[in-house]
């Protein structure tokens, strides 16, 4: 996909990471009075960060294009919803369990993408999401349609995880583990072989990487990914229904992805960070600003704003918001002598 | 029993009329497709552009005067392939000669997001609320046996076989269409025997964007209505690419009227018959893509393309 593996991304950023992590909420709550708002924007980005990670996982690093990312979190959510209302499931339980059937859906995606790649998988993909969806609707017995479904808050060794400050913690903790999960899956060999998937099929074959078991594993971790934010998202939305994984969803996805910087573990933290922060804080104060001088309805600035980012991302900063944080990076530390052509 | 008869073929009638859309937004993907190796996901959304011209267009000349006349509607065609001229070599400027480099994976989401894009600005422009176009021919429609042929059916099918076949002989036979083909197997040497490869891809995608047009002038008046959605009815017309294999002209033509058959017949007889064809009956093309994809991934007009390490 998009060429350059960075070698100085590595673990030691996690700390730093953890400790913002856990002191962010806290410096809301001293700033703001509405640091509730603002706790729930960020439960929102922790759930899109388990996602966008899988989805780099796959797109970014073994070149498989997915449009459909959404179903994905879909299933996890609907699964973990009906095991634990209807069928009596611990949360804890579900939490392995409901990953774990998106990751066999993911498995079901993989086998086209053995035989079709390119804009063919990305149809494929794309497709699975619409029939999920419809899906959905049709099994109404469990699903309530298209009219949504209640879900309870999760239950911890005898605790209820309620309101955003609980859901945070929640979130933000298998966040980090996935984080960490991820960067360990992508330095092993698992990793290197899905980096030499993506950079040529031919040559990965040739030298003896099994191209059908990498890329349905790509595609199962990629979906457990998904599925776990899925129940994540539905246990602390505490209201799950089709609109909330719409097909646009999956398309925002590849844009966090590709706007952090595709290929990169913290380049898709980043882009997602940088999405829903400008999409929840930025887009709203415009929109009001611009309210007064045309009649703007709301939603339509919001997609035009993310277009106009991923084209303007994809023409001059193809490298992602890592690439740019690298570049930054060289630059002083190599200040007086600056090399000109390092990254084109 | 005999009422069977005609219910399907009355279906297959109108499936045939809108296989014939599905057609013409095909042969979109393909002409960019055959040229430059893109994938236009904005495809879809420069029909709505084409038909929300075409709407203005005909609602500003026509006034308070009442029904526009066929001169209005006429012009209404012209000016949004004028347009759609314009904003083909934009499209151009802005997506594929920046980009010609890029892995195909950046371009497809560079066409995404001029899709979303396209989709915002419409809906800023003329408003979110769906606008009833009016139809060229009324209700005139005429009966063979039974089945009801509408006048406006009879045109999208002619339209679309007359276009195709300009644009198969335009491929195969003149001098510009060998000089794409050319372009398409291999710009730099097509650039080396004096082919003029850059003008070649802006007239690709202004062809592009002009049947885009003219497919969005034809199904407005079909659907009976406009709006930003009309974007998505792009994106089923990649399965019927996909079905004809893409890349092939006549390929796209089978594929998508085939498309067209199937899905009206199920959202017809076959809802009626067994109740959970109901259920699944939008998604049937994106169900027959992927069982093509599975079965057969150069679709049925395909050729294989081998590919050199």
């Amino acid at each position: 996909m998009i060429k350059g593996r960075y070698e100085d991304e590595n673990l030691k950023w996690i700390p730093l990471l953890i400790g913002l992590v856990i002191l962010i909420p806290f410096a809301l709550k001293g700033m703001t009075f509405s640091y509730k708002y603002y706790l729930y924007i960020l439960n929102t980005v922790g759930v899109y960060i388990i996602l966008t990670v899988g989805l780099d996982l796959l797109s970014g690093y073994t070149g498989l294009i997915s449009l459909g990312h959404a179903a994905f979190m879909a299933i996890g959510a609907y699964s973990s919803a009906i095991l634990v209302d209807q069928v009596g499931l611990p949360f804890m339980a579900s939490l392995i369990v409901s990953p774990i059937i998106a990751g066999l859906f993911g498995f079901l995606v993989g086998f086209p993408a053995l035989r079709v790649s390119g804009m063919y998988l990305g149809l494929t993909t794309m497709g699975f999401g619409f029939i999920i969806r419809r899906l959905i609707i049709a099994m109404r017995e469990w699903t309530q349609g298209s009219g949504g479904l209640v879900v309870s808050a999760p239950e911890i060794f005898g605790f209820t995880i309620k309101g955003d400050w609980a859901n945070y913690f929640l979130v933000w903790t298998v966040a980090l583990l996935v984080i960490v999960a991820v960067r360990r899956i992508v330095k092993s060999k698992i990793g290197r072989a899905f980096m030499a998937i993506r950079d040529s099929e031919q040559a990965a074959e040739a030298s003896g990487i099994n191209l059908a078991k990498y890329k349905m594993l790509s595609f199962f971790i990629s979906g457990v990914l998904a599925g776990l934010a899925g129940v994540l998202m539905a246990h602390t939305n505490h209201f799950i229904s089709t609109d909330h994984f719409d097909s646009m969803l999956s398309i925002y996805f590849i844009i966090m992805v590709l706007v952090g910087g595709a290929g990169t573990v913290y380049g898709a933290v980043l882009g997602t960070v940088f999405i829903v922060l400008l999409d929840n804080l930025f887009v709203p104060e415009l929109e009001t600003l611009l309210h007064t001088m045309f009649s703007i309805e709301s939603g339509e600035l919001e997609s035009f704003i993310f277009g106009l980012t991923m084209f303007l991302f994809i023409i001059f900063q193809p490298t992602g918001l890592y690439g740019m944080w690298l570049k930054m990076r060289i630059y002083w530390k190599l200040f007086p002598f600056n090399p000109k052509k390092r990254f084109t | 029993m005999n009422s069977l008869i005609t219910d399907i073929s009355q279906e297959i009638v109108s499936g045939v009329a809108l296989g014939s859309i599905y057609a013409l937004i095909a042969l979109g993907f393909i002409l960019i497709y055959k040229a430059t190796e893109v994938v236009n996901f904005a495809q879809g959304e420069l029909m709505m552009v084409g038909a929300y011209v075409n709407f203005f267009i005909i609602q500003g000349f026509t006034g308070d005067m009442g029904l526009p006349t066929g001169w209005v509607f006429l012009m209404g065609l012209i000016g949004s392939i004028l347009f759609a001229i314009i904003f083909g070599w934009f499209l151009d400027l802005v997506i594929n000669r920046p980009m010609r480099d890029e892995p195909v994976f950046s371009i497809m989401m560079a066409t995404i997001s001029m899709a979303i894009m396209l989709r915002a600005v419409v809906s800023m422009v003329a408003g979110t609320e769906s606008l009833v176009p009016p139809s060229p021919f009324g209700g005139t429609h005429f009966k063979i046996g039974g089945v009801i042929i509408s006048m406006l059916d009879l045109t999208i099918i002619i339209g679309a076989i007359v276009l195709v076949s300009v644009f198969y002989y335009f491929f195969n036979k003149t001098r510009w269409g060998i000089a794409m083909q050319a372009t398409s197997e291999d710009p730099i040497a097509a650039q080396l025997m004096g082919v003029p490869v850059k003008r070649i891809y802006s007239l690709v995608w202004i062809f592009a964007a002009i049947v885009a047009a003219i497919s969005g002038v034809l199904l407005s008046p079909r659907a009976s209505l406009i709006d930003t959605n009309m974007g998505f009815m792009g994106l089923k017309a990649f399965p019927a690419a996909v079905l004809g294999g893409f890349g092939s002209i006549p390929g796209a033509i089978i594929g998508g009227i085939i498309l067209g058959v199937i899905e009206t017949i199920s959202m017809g007889t076959l809802s009626y018959h067994f109740h959970w064809v109901k259920e699944i009956n939008d998604i049937i093309v994106w169900i027959v893509l992927i069982a093509v994809l599975m079965i057969r991934p150069n679709g049925i007009m395909g050729t294989k393309e081998i590919k050199k390490v």
